[in-house]
């Protein structure tokens, strides 16, 4: 297998945006290329994720995009695994450089949903569970993830205070990322006097639905070299899968694809979770964030809630959870979060990540999930 | 009929349609069409009381369209009698947190246009 590199990146800003999908997408894969300092005519693929494209009226967004890079001859192909699909395109795009298909692809990620409104994302994203028995039957995504609390508060130790606690980390991490969708800082108290959207989670529990598009250059590690620019190497990459619906999963607190996927991944990378110094999970609640770092084996089942409750996920301290805020914070437009989370290991990794730096940080790792976990994608990066 | 059709049909008179494996003996919802456990395709239909208690729940107060003029309501999964299964549904008419402890018993009451529907025993 061919070594393979990240050699640059590139995002929007997350948020409400006025722009078109098709235009967010060609912004986000031009900074990408400028950042990787290569000229469009050296992509040999797209590798595109989106889920909702039919809400801005683009779906098969791929050759728009190669049209506008000058690259039409180039081909493309459009990923949808819910809000794990920049992950899975991610996975994908490595394979095929791993395997020598192709030397350099652009793979981006995209959303653009905010102009449709809470009541439509609200019945669309639902449409990502076991429909059957889950939407059908009135459950939201919320909802969802509120069942997983409501467990995890009858199980172990914790208090929704607790749970607030992740979401003023996180804010305290995206009120340094120039690129959040919530850019700002909240406490405790604002959350727990936010709106109840699914009980016990409140509207500042939840990730805010989010435009934007964010790009890497994933290449082999000859390319690479050749260009002479920044580069981190991918050196673990896992995925998993779990029952689709939670009704299924033999314990209502774990997500047994993080778990699938975070095994094979740091098999492959041989390293353990001690090794991490920082991590970009899948926070699209906060009782996710809790049950993913348990899950990738930062702490121990029951234990996660604790280490929240002492600062140690906080920037800089024992492990840096979401030094870009997170889902929570940064935004989730969820078809671009998956590569999202690359691009900050890319900036921290090579020095452009400013005041959020984590600080003598060598290896990082990215964890994304579509649904509640029904698939997972995990990577593991470290800087030459 | 079809597997989901038929799932209703017994939903609709409270009972549950389950699935035991002919070769290992596990028991799954009927919607699945190979054991969990050892791949086979062979089942016998197990027809379940609906009858469990609260395993979890949520009380959902910003709904999915169709779903605005029940709020509150809970979708609630539940851990069957005597069976190592769950189901989740709909629940009308949940307000707060202290209509529906952990450990309630619950049953499956029906079907309609909001899925599965439990309600408390």
């Amino acid at each position: 297998m061919e070594k393979v590199c990240v050699l640059g990146a590139g995002s929007t800003k997350y948020g409400k945006l006025s722009e078109s999908i098709a235009d967010i997408t060609t912004q986000a894969s031009v900074s990408a290329i400028e950042s990787a300092g290569i000229e469009p005519k050296e992509i040999k693929a797209s590798y595109i994720s989106n889920v909702f494209g039919v809400a801005d009226k683009q779906v098969h967004i791929g050759p728009v995009l190669m049209s506008r890079l000058g690259i039409p001859d180039k081909p493309s192909l459009t990923i949808e695994s819910a809000c794990g699909s920049g992950s899975v395109s991610f996975r994908e795009a490595y394979a095929n450089v791993a395997a020598g298909f192709y030397d350099c692809l652009v793979v981006t990620g995209v959303e653009k949903v905010t102009h449709t409104g809470t009541e439509w994302t609200t019945t669309y994203f639902a449409y990502c569970s076991d429909f059957f028995y889950e939407g059908q039957a009135g459950a939201s995504f919320p909802g969802l993830f509120a069942s997983m609390a409501r467990a995890y508060l009858t199980e172990f130790d914790a208090t929704e205070e607790d749970f607030a606690a992740v979401a003023v980390k996180n804010h305290d991490n995206g009120f340094l990322n120039p690129k959040a969708h919530m850019q700002k800082k909240i406490t405790v108290d604002d959350v727990m006097k936010s709106a109840v959207v699914a009980s016990p989670l409140k509207l500042y529990d939840c990730c805010p639905f989010s435009d934007g598009a964010s790009s890497v250059i994933l290449c082999s590690e000859k390319f690479a070299k050749e260009h002479g620019g920044d580069y981190i190497e991918v050196i673990g990459s896992g995925r998993g899968g779990s029952p689709a619906a939670l009704q299924g999963r033999e314990h209502l607190t774990t997500i047994p694809s993080t778990k699938l996927a975070a095994a094979d991944a740091y098999k492959m990378a041989g390293v353990t979770a001690k090794d991490i110094d920082f991590a970009e999970v899948h926070d699209c609640f906060t009782i996710a964030e809790v049950v993913d770092t348990e899950d990738l084996g930062f702490f121990d089942k029951g234990q996660g809630i604790q280490a929240v409750r002492e600062g140690r996920t906080k920037l800089n301290s024992d492990i840096s959870i979401n030094p870009s805020g997170g889902l929570k914070s940064k935004g989730h437009p969820i078809g671009a979060t998956g590569v999202g989370q690359v691009v900050e290991v890319y900036d921290q990794l090579t020095g452009r990540a400013g005041e959020r730096t984590v600080k003598d940080a060598k290896i990082g790792l990215t964890h994304n999930f579509g649904a509640t976990g029904a698939s997972c994608a995990v990577h593991v990066f470290q800087s030459v | 009929m079809t597997i989901e059709e038929q799932l209703i049909e017994y939903a609709k008179q409270g009972k549950l349609l389950t699935h035991k494996c002919t070769k290992c003996g596990y028991l799954h919802l009927s919607t699945a069409y190979y054991c969990l456990k050892c791949g086979s395709k062979g089942f016998e239909d197990v027809i379940l009381d609906g009858t469990g208690t609260v395993a979890t729940y949520t009380i959902i107060t910003v709904a999915p369209a169709g779903f605005e003029k029940y709020t509150p309501y809970a979708f609630v999964v539940l851990n069957l009698d005597n069976v190592e299964l769950r189901i989740s549904g709909f629940m009308p008419n949940i307000a707060t947190p202290a209509d529906l402890p952990v450990g309630t018993k619950a049953r499956i009451s029906g079907f309609d246009e909001r899925g599965i529907l439990i309600e408390k025993q």
